[in-house]
């Protein structure tokens, strides 16, 4: 499709999108029509939102990483599991498709959202030529898998309840626990809030062949 | 400018702001933003009476997914069981209560708004429309109703089932409760009910009556 004479920004129409419903509106406008909601055409103060919440899950990502997540007492031995030695013990109890799924939901969604949405951000604040069609479908990527990360936590709880018998056997979580917690709470909200329209706005000189 | 003669025609992409021009669809098809493949609209499904015999068949097993035991523990002659919620407030009683309330939202509180969310807008489709309180209400579920859903993550909780059993079948034998049961089918019942539900159909409904 050839994209010189398909691609009018809606804002050069004079038009915008309501976010909460979708509706069309004109873009003097700053309640829609139809929700009774605000309506902006772009949320330019949305680029500097996203890089504080990324910039702090980042830095929550290596007490996440590096505490242990879960205490377990098995026979009176206690073992205390950081997020990776928890998956290295699967692997060796030759759980390989659990540690797999384990692996992927804490340690690479977490770690690729958080680089790939820091791409994202440069990209727009520093107008790097990245092509935007691909700036955008890992980006859609991104918003997909991003919730897989809950996976952990609920094992977590799961563990935490039922194994519960003292001395003798036991599963309790430790503070890593918060820590990736935070994480996924705030790279979801920093994926939430980033205007994504604002990309195709500033890279438009940079990059016309996307 | 006319509004609905707008409404009809085109659509502007969330993500990029592209300017593209409404087709007809045939059932079951999406349309991608040609530009940066963002989701565009489809042709809904949206029979009224078909969500409302999904509602109430949720609901009625919402109840017994969440406070039934969905996984048994047989260690040394004695039974463990937990629930969903059991399993949340077991976490939170130990101090990690940012884990409890992501554990909660995600598998209890979230779901069950929606279900009742949407619930309430079909009932209010179906018979007090033309109310302006109602309509006022009506609104105001649309409104809350993507970030409800995005919330909603039975999906993952099914598999953390699933990663529990496997991790803790090393160490000891656990059953399936009628929890599990009642949650899977919950599971299937919301996704026939996320698939027949659609945010534009509803608003549109808003219109037509206005
Ligand atoms: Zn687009």
């Amino acid at each position: 499709m050839s994209t010189s004479n398909t691609s009018v920004q809606g804002q050069r129409l004079g038009l915008t999108c309501c976010p909460t419903c979708t509706n069309l509106c004109q873009t003097q406008q700053t309640i829609c029509s139809r929700c009774g909601q605000a309506v902006t055409s772009r949320d330019h103060s949305s680029i500097q939102k996203s890089w504080a919440l990324l910039i702090t899950a980042a830095i929550l990502l290596f007490p996440a990483n590096l505490y242990p997540i879960t205490v377990m007492t098995s026979q009176g031995q206690v073992r205390k599991d950081t997020i990776f030695s928890g998956i290295n013990h699967l692997i060796q109890l030759d759980l390989l498709p659990i540690a797999i799924i384990l692996f992927t939901a804490s340690i690479l969604v977490p770690m690729l959202k958080i680089v790939g949405l820091g791409i994202y951000l440069l990209a727009i604040s520093f107008e790097l030529p990245i092509s935007k069609r691909k700036l955008m479908a890992g980006f859609h990527i991104i918003e997909w898998i991003g919730r897989w990360s809950m996976l952990d936590l609920f094992v977590i709880s799961i563990t935490a309840a039922l194994v519960n018998m003292g001395q003798i056997f036991d599963a309790k979580p430790a503070p890593a626990a918060t820590a990736f917690a935070l994480v996924i709470l705030l790279t979801q909200l920093a994926a939430k809030v980033l205007d994504t329209r604002l990309l195709w706005d500033r890279l438009e000189s940079n990059d016309d062949r996307n | 400018m006319d509004r609905d003669v707008l409404d009809k025609s085109i659509v502007l992409c969330r993500s990029c702001d592209l300017v593209v021009r409404k087709r007809a669809l045939p059932s079951g098809v999406r349309a991608l933003c040609p530009r940066c493949n963002s989701y565009l609209y489809d042709t809904p499904y949206c029979s009224i009476n078909g969500m409302l015999a999904l509602c109430l068949a949720a609901l009625a097993l919402y109840f017994p997914a969440n406070f039934f035991p969905v996984l048994e523990l047989h260690f040394l002659g004695s039974i463990r069981t937990t629930t969903i919620f059991g399993g949340a407030m077991s976490v939170a009683d130990q101090g990690y209560w940012v884990v409890a309330i992501a554990v909660l939202t995600a598998a209890v509180i979230a779901p069950g708004l929606l279900i009742l969310s949407v619930l309430f807008q079909v009932l209010i489709v179906k018979y007090q429309l033309h109310n302006p309180f109602f309509r006022k209400i009506y609104k105001g579920f649309l409104c809350q109703h993507k970030l409800i859903s995005q919330l909603s993550m039975l999906e993952i909780y099914m598999i953390s089932i699933f990663v529990s059993v496997f991790q803790l079948s090393d160490y000891t034998d656990l059953y399936f409760g009628i929890g599990t049961f009642c949650f899977t089918m919950l599971f299937i019942v919301v996704i026939f009910l996320q698939r027949e539900y659609d945010i534009e159909h509803m608003w549109s409904v808003l219109d037509e009556y206005q």
